[in-house]
């Protein structure tokens, strides 16, 4: 029950501001890249932050340690090979992210925006994460850590 | 005050200090800082207070939420098992439909909605797909990426740093496509 309205309203939040601020996450380092305009990766650069500072802050309060200083416990790769995993995994991501025009998030306000192309991105998106966890991920699921 | 803008004298103090105000709260929510700021403690706190986890830092992610809503919108109407995280296995979660919400409620308040159709929708659709698939290999959209290494997660910042060389290449592919 709290889940869902906890992050319905977080949604609702996030979308607006993200409407707003044209924010996406590989927005700023492709701008940069592009026209080395700054203001996206500025907010990425916020975020990163940001996140950093708060969970740091929740960990005060709550009286809990990371694990190993400043690095969460139970989040190191295995290997070499589940770094490798995680590198390739990853430039994928971020290259056909680049060319689809925007990162996941950014879909998901374009399609509330009303671009059909990022509907027809979000169909792609919701068949895969179907077809990921029924077939591909036992397969590969606890490769990657 | 401008010359140019001429009200009515009745009206024109309630008038400046709505606009006034209106102006104010439109700069901060069009600056990419506040949305990082907001967007990663909001995260953080859903995380941690609102129930939005077992897996560490997952207030906010489009891919992995979207991977639940989907999951348990078939193991509830199909009777599949297919997997879904600990945190929206009784309840599911809503992030997604949020998103869409909020950006459509900000783009009909700020006259921004319209339906554009780029082209290109078959590409958009197999994008889509592959985004996903590589999303839930590594473990979250982009934005959980950096929320993830924020958070002290070591696979998390291997991951950015493979994001921030994929979204180079990308970039330096487009610039090619488009001077060739």
């Amino acid at each position: 029950m709290i889940v869902s309205i906890s992050s319905l309203v977080l949604g609702l939040i996030v979308g607006y501001l993200g409407q707003r601020s044209r924010m996406c996450s590989i927005g700023g380092l492709r701008d940069f890249v592009l026209v080395r305009d700054t203001g996206l990766l500025k907010g990425v650069g916020a975020m990163l932050v940001a996140a950093w500072v708060v969970f740091g802050a929740l960990r005060v309060i709550a009286g809990t340690s990371a694990g190993h200083g400043l690095l969460a416990a139970g989040t190191t790769p295995s290997g070499l090979s589940a770094v490798a995993a995680i590198l390739v995994g990853a430039v994928v991501l971020g290259f056909i992210a680049t060319l689809s025009g925007a990162c996941p998030l950014r879909q998901h306000v374009l399609a509330g925006q009303g671009r059909i192309g990022a509907w027809w991105f979000l169909g792609g998106f919701y068949v895969a994460a179907v077809v990921y966890t029924n077939w591909i991920e036992p397969h590969i699921g606890s490769w990657v850590l | 005050m401008t010359a140019g803008t001429v009200s009515p004298q009745r009206e024109g103090v309630d008038l400046n200090v709505r606009e006034r105000a209106g102006r104010w709260s439109g700069k901060w929510a069009r600056s990419a800082v506040v949305y990082g700021v907001v967007a990663a403690t909001l995260a953080a706190i859903v995380g941690q207070w609102f129930k939005v986890s077992p897996p560490a830092a997952y207030g906010l992610c489009s891919a992995c939420h979207g991977r639940d809503l989907t999951d348990w919108l078939l193991n509830h109407l199909e009777g599949k098992k297919l997997f879904v995280t600990a945190a929206g296995a009784s309840w599911p979660i809503l992030t997604v439909v949020g998103l869409v919400l909020g950006a459509f409620a900000a783009s009909k308040r700020n006259g921004e909605f319209s339906s554009i159709n780029l082209g290109g929708n078959a590409r958009q659709f197999l994008y889509g797909g592959i985004v996903m698939c590589a999303a839930l290999f590594v473990g979250g959209c982009p934005t959980r990426i950096i929320i993830r290494a924020g958070y002290g997660d070591v696979a998390g910042m291997f991951a950015l740093v493979g994001v921030a060389g994929g979204v180079v290449g990308g970039a330096l592919a487009l610039r090619w496509k488009a001077r060739r």
